[in-house]
């Protein structure tokens, strides 16, 4: 975990001015099995034009801690500022816009009532047309929400959180359940818009859609950043690569794999029948030693995909 | 406060056909139903005759159930994540709670203007125009009391079903309030604590300035009938505040 945080000063893109800035924040809530801490200490500094992926398990903490970047609630302790303002300021200000989980519509509204309800709150009904083009949803205007499908129902609140033109955009889970297509259509829009400059923080569990979209990867679980940095390279600050070999049969394989552990880059041996897994930075030891000392075959190396790294550090077992 | 945004919820409850079934229509039916039956000879009544009596009674029950249920979808669109969107513009809390309310007085005031309206066309009579004056405006400016007692509920239980007893509870509390008959004896004596009494015995006061209209019934005095309404406003109001705040807590 500190190599994480020092991955995180020394890689994190040099942008402009901080977008957004949350210092040692911490959230509890009561609950009836007594108190409980959802967002346990989170540090973040995000700049100016990252686009970051902010990935966890469900009960991680990513919709408080988003909660209270909005100002929906207010943290138990630390301090978050947006654009140097109180996030509060920063919503009235329009610099802070976000999609919301699931829910969050009337359903016996159409979606231009919606977008035209919404843009009078924000004092923005000259954008009523450009959002609504700009996400797709022109030819819906007349329809009820509650006859909107999921991807389109997203769409709409993706327009909602553009008409204040916020500088910073925020997106919880954008995307959940929604089926392949809608996810894809609805990044691609996604995409035409983060062209046009703006900070964004998108919250998801569908791996793909970090590595595909974020530069930045924020890894949190339990309520805490278990890592942070770029999306490339979390694969490589979380483990390394797998080599995987068979060992030779009439052998005993006990040495042989107390061999590979006292290897220094080797973080794990784990062995299956003939077959040992052996999982660290530096494959090409581990590689070098099973296939020169101990007449190891069938060697295979590879790199663990963003799964495996999220389970290894959330502790989950896959 | 938002001009557009009320519009736009005015347009949206004025869809919901079955909500304005009961909240507009059924006053009007009461009215021609029991105005008939009571006054239908045009029997008159204090400074007017029984179908104003009848008029101002089911106004008063139009108003006060049309406020109940707008101020009660305040809390089923929270449930919804309503709250939430408009939580990341510039309206404040404060703001959401006063164009709600906006929206059901100017609902309550649609549907007494058309029992009164429908009262004026079939034989409702008071001495003075000053009387058809002052118990509209009470009408109007008493049934936002009830728009406490609906967001309420709505906020206490969080369910479209609660909403419905709520509305349902409405009736109870017309009945046992003097509103739908003339009540008199023991139940008299019971409705002068239940909260429609005060409310519509004000809206009545410029007509029949206290005079029960049940078999024996003792005047009102014009104290009593405020002290109901007072009494049952705070009540009201602390209600919604323990349901706002216990919802907020459950969060």
């Amino acid at each position: 975990m500190e190599t994480t945080t020092e991955q995180q000063s020394a890689t994190a893109p040099a942008t402009g001015a901080t977008a957004l800035e949350l210092k040692r924040v911490r959230k509890s809530f009561h609950t009836s099995e007594g108190r409980l801490e959802a967002v346990a200490g989170i540090d973040l500094s995000v700049g100016t034009g990252e686009i970051v992926a902010f990935l966890g398990p469900n009960g991680a903490g990513k919709t408080t801690t988003i909660d209270m970047m909005l100002g929906l609630t207010v943290p138990t302790s630390g301090t978050i500022s947006v654009f140097g303002r109180t996030p509060r300021a920063a919503v009235e200000a329009g610099e802070i816009s976000a999609v919301l989980q699931t829910g969050g519509l009337l359903r016996d509204l159409t979606v231009r009532e919606t977008v035209t309800a919404i843009a009078a709150l924000h004092g923005a009904k000259e954008r009523i047309d450009t959002v609504m083009e700009r996400t797709d949803i022109m030819s819906l205007a007349k329809r009820k929400v509650s006859k909107c499908s999921g991807g389109e129902q997203q769409r709409l609140k993706f327009a909602l959180a553009l008409l204040p033109d916020p500088r910073l955009l925020i997106l919880d889970e954008p995307t959940a359940g929604m089926d392949v297509s809608a996810r894809r259509s609805f990044w691609a829009t996604m995409r035409q818009d983060a062209v046009a400059g703006r900070t964004v923080l998108f919250a998801t569990h569908y791996l793909e859609e970090a590595q595909e979209f974020a530069e930045r990867t924020v890894l949190i679980g339990a309520g805490r950043v278990l890592a942070d940095g770029p999306t490339a390279q979390l694969r490589e600050m979380t483990g390394g690569r797998v080599v995987s070999a068979l060992l030779p049969t009439g052998r005993p394989t006990t040495p042989a794999v107390q061999a590979l552990r006292a290897v220094d880059s080797v973080s794990s041996v784990r062995l299956t029948g003939q077959r040992v897994l052996v999982t660290g930075p530096d494959s090409d030891a581990a590689a070098r030693m099973l296939l020169n000392e101990l007449g190891a075959t069938d060697l295979e190396i590879t790199t663990p995909t963003l799964e495996a790294a999220f389970m290894a550090l959330t502790g989950e077992e896959s | 406060m938002n001009p557009t945004y009320v519009r736009i919820e005015l347009f949206r409850q004025s869809r919901d056909v079955g909500n304005l079934m009961f909240t507009v229509l059924m006053p009007v039916v009461m009215y021609l139903l029991f105005g008939n039956m009571f006054g239908g000879g045009g029997e008159p009544a204090g400074n007017g005759n029984v179908k104003f009596y009848v008029m101002a009674s089911m106004a008063a029950y139009g108003a006060a159930l049309a406020t109940t249920s707008i101020a009660g979808t305040a809390a089923t669109e929270a449930m919804l994540g309503w709250g939430r969107q408009i939580a990341l513009t510039r309206m404040r809390p404060s703001g959401f709670v006063t164009s709600k309310l906006a929206v059901a007085m100017i609902v309550a005031t649609g549907c007494a203007g058309l029992v009164f309206a429908v009262g004026a066309g079939t034989g409702a009579r008071a001495d003075s125009p000053w009387v058809w004056t002052a118990s509209f405006l009470l009408t109007v400016l008493g049934s936002g009391i009830f728009a406490l007692y609906g967001m309420g509920i709505g906020m206490a239980f969080k369910s479209e079903t609660a909403l419905g007893v709520a509305s349902g509870g409405m009736v109870f509390f017309a009945f046992f309030g003097n509103v739908f008959m003339p009540l008199s004896g023991t139940m008299l004596e019971i409705a002068r604590f239940t909260p429609m009494y005060g409310y519509a015995g004000l809206v009545r006061y410029p007509l029949t300035e206290g005079f029960g209209a049940g078999a024996g019934a003792a005047a009102d005095t014009l104290g009593v009938l405020v002290a109901n309404l007072v009494a049952w406003t705070l009540i009201f109001a602390l209600f919604a505040l323990w349901a706002v705040r216990r919802s907020r807590a459950r969060r």
